[in-house]
């Protein structure tokens, strides 16, 4: 019977989102007698996952769940968000700028000059509110289970952010297999469960464990018939790339052609999709190799690196697919939003010889092998390389950590069987600060202001989506209104069709371009000298963002790895490093006195 | 051997003269060189210490390693390989200890130059 009222409520829910007056419905179908009509929301959150990386946008990795998604929804074309991780999910959970989030980079590539300034710490500030903690306040239940890498002390934890349950890793990264870090910037893998460091189950597999804490928790309060929010933010596809062998093979022999084929393949795909226009065109990355100039055991390597990322992205929609099936099975799943979507655009980073000395040594060093034959189990530190990360943004350039398309456009799909508009494409810009003010928009929860709880936080900047899905506009972001970003001194800025953009070494040239991206998403055709007014007011309109944003000037010098590579060495080997150097403080002018005493004349 | 030792002297005097430079150029210009070290320079007493301090610093080093050349004397050389490898510890304690940039286009040229001494100190003829 509750079910049944449930799915009653659920219809008049999805009727009202029809009309364009989500909020209205939600606020005024509450009530105590007819149970909580309001929806349940899983948002999914994938780690670098491109852009053409997922069947609905183009790829050949199997995704039926999120092929049904994508036939249940609205799929965003022209959706973006932060080019790294933590910005992205700061601006994600809480609807403002990274930068005032307190967020401009991950901490792990602050460098001490930015560090002195109080937003530019790399963890979420107290000054913003987390969607799970609106949610939590206005009646809900808030899970999550994955990655949080939005501060790991006590106070920052996502158990103190507005869930009541969780399992959270607080790192970049971590093994996909076991508990174990993936970079030597951490001595472990620091995983904790409802605010306490926790330790993982001996057949740990990250996809299938988040998936099984999520249905766990959803399962214990099922009975209460209150709406839920799940927060499932994947370690796939992460490096180390690992998946199951059973879903490596399947992509056995599929990526022999290479990356560049690949590549082409997924752009023709996406045009018949209608995820890009029919006249895209491409740009080469440099950086991704000559496939044909490799060794028929280099191309054999390549193509099984790739096939165990393919493996690693069905193995996530699998168990995907496992929690709709106990939705349904618990007849949650037609009262139930599903937002799905990466936090930034595919990996390049990883070396172009995995099985190179200096790779194996890497590998090494941290207990891993790079073996062939066992690439993507246990103890196998797999990424893939920048030629494949290329065709996983297909047909877009750049990489995650940059601010070309590649690393900032990915998919996003928002769906369920409430919304009143199925496997419907749109190609209106959206921004990951979207997110959180649709989901309070389809629970109706109302938005905080410029205070919460008795104090003073950062206004919600985002934008409603809910119009988009049920069809009312045809975009949520006027000509005029411009949407910045800055990481590392790569930049952007979005004006209705038009993307202002700079990309800086070692890939990028350093030069401000411009480019539509709605008919040229590839950034081929430089349209600078062409449209030099709107160039120069929207250079103008990015000095005025990062002055409203508080934007650093990057210091001196600095390279992301190569703040990276030092914070880890301050990190793990300050205590010896110093002990080692006041030594040869103390014994130089000794040693020099011996060495003058032996060089004196007698 | 002897083309060793000139080609040791060689690069040995070609730092001395360029922290020759570096120190007159503080005296005289010092607007010039502050940003090659990544300073901005003050008022007051705080230019004074930076004008005083880095001359002698850089005149020191540079002096040294000319008397060593120019002397045969190899004692010389230690001063200037202290001055070096005190500056790079230095370095580096401050971005361990007082979150201070970890410098290593500055460090690793202090730290090349000061074996390069070392080498000299062990292997250029002591004069009579």
């Amino acid at each position: 019977m509750a079910d049944r009222r449930r799915r009653w409520c659920a219809t008049l829910a999805g009727l009202a989102l029809a009309a364009g007056l989500p909020n209205v419905l939600a606020a005024e179908a509450v009530s105590p007698d007819a149970g909580d009509p309001r929806p349940n929301i899983v948002f999914i959150l994938a780690d670098d996952l491109g852009f053409t990386d997922i069947a609905p946008f183009g790829s050949e990795v199997q995704t039926p769940t999120l092929s049904a998604f994508a036939e249940t929804g609205v799929r965003f074309t022209n959706y973006h968000t932060a080019a790294n991780c933590a910005p992205a999910r700061a601006m994600l959970l809480t609807g403002v700028n990274n930068h005032l989030a307190g967020v401009p980079n991950i901490p792990e590539m602050l460098a001490p000059e930015q560090r002195r300034h109080a937003h530019y710490q790399g963890v979420l500030g107290d000054n913003v509110v987390t969607v799970a903690t609106l949610l939590e306040d206005a009646g809900y239940h808030t899970y999550m289970a994955g990655k949080w890498h939005l501060g790991a002390s006590a106070d920052k934890r996502p158990s103190r952010r507005g869930f009541s349950r969780t399992v959270a890793l607080m790192d970049s990264g971590a093994d996909n297999w076991e508990q174990r870090p993936y970079l030597p910037l951490y001595d472990r893998a620091n995983w904790f469960a409802d605010g306490e460091p926790t330790t993982l189950p001996e057949d740990f597999y990250s996809s299938r464990f988040l998936i099984d804490k999520t249905i766990e928790f959803i399962d214990s309060n099922l009975q209460d018939g209150k709406p839920f929010f799940a927060y499932i933010p994947f370690m796939a596809v992460h490096m180390p790339v690992q998946a199951p062998q059973a879903f490596t093979d399947r992509y056995s022999g599929v990526y022999d052609g290479g990356w560049d084929e690949l590549r082409r393949a997924r752009l023709q795909r996406a045009i018949a999709l209608g995820i890009v226009p029919p006249q895209t065109a491409l740009q080469w990355m440099e950086s991704r190799g000559d496939w044909d100039a490799l060794t028929a055991d280099r191309r054999r390597y390549e193509a099984k690196r790739m096939a165990v990322y393919a493996g690693m992205i069905e193995a996530m929609d699998f168990h995907i697919g496992r929690l709709v099936d106990y939705l349904r099975a618990h007849g949650e799943y037609a009262n139930t939003v599903f937002i799905f979507t990466s936090d930034n655009g595919s990996e390049g980073s990883g070396p172009a010889d995995q099985e190179a000395l200096s790779s194996r040594f890497g590998a090494a060093m941290m207990g891993y092998h790079v073996d062939y034959e066992r690439l993507g189990l246990q103890g196998s530190y797999n990424t893939i390389s920048p030629g494949f990360a290329s065709a996983a943004a297909s047909p877009l350039a750049f990489y995650k950590f940059y601010t070309g398309e590649g690393g900032m456009r990915v998919p996003l799909i928002i769906a369920g069987d409430l919304l009143p508009r199925h496997n419907t494409l749109t190609p209106a810009f959206a921004w990951a600060t979207d997110i959180t003010p649709t989901i309070l928009s389809l629970t109706g929860t109302p938005l905080p202001g410029a205070r919460y709880a008795g104090k003073p936080v950062q206004p919600i900047t985002g934008r409603d989506l809910t119009p988009l899905l049920t069809g009312e506009r045809e975009r949520v972001y006027a000509e005029h209104d411009a949407v910045g970003y800055e990481l590392t001194g790569h930049a952007a800025l979005f004006q209705g069709d038009y993307k202002l953009v700079l990309n800086r070494p070692p890939l990028g040239d350093g030069q401000w371009r411009l480019y539509n991206i709605v008919s040229d998403p590839g950034e081929v055709v430089d349209l600078a000298a062409q449209q030099p007014d709107r160039f120069r007011a929207m250079q103008l309109r990015y000095q005025r963002f990062q002055a409203e944003n508080g934007v650093l000037p990057l210091p001196p010098g600095y390279s992301q790895m190569g703040q990276l590579l030092t914070n880890t060495v301050k990190a793990r080997y300050a205590d010896a490093l110093g002990v080692l150097l006041v030594s040869l403080l103390v014994l130089l002018p000794f040693y020099v006195a011996y060495r003058m005493r032996r060089s004196a004349p007698r | 051997m002897p083309i060793t030792q000139n080609a040791l002297r060689v690069l040995v005097l070609v730092p001395a003269l360029l922290f020759i430079v570096t120190g007159v150029r503080w005296l005289i210009a010092p607007a010039g060189v502050a940003p090659m070290l990544g300073l901005t320079l003050e008022e007051g007493i705080g230019l004074s210490s930076q004008i005083g301090d880095l001359a002698g610093f850089f005149l020191t080093l540079g002096a040294c390693m000319l008397i060593a050349l120019i002397s045969g004397r190899r004692l010389w050389y230690y001063p200037a390989i202290m001055l070096l490898a005190f500056a790079a510890v230095g370095r580096v304690l401050a971005w361990l200890l007082h979150d201070a940039a970890l410098a290593l286009q500055l460090i690793a040229p202090e730290v090349i130059i000061a074996l390069l001494l070392l080498v000299a100190a062990r292997y250029l003829p002591e004069a009579d």
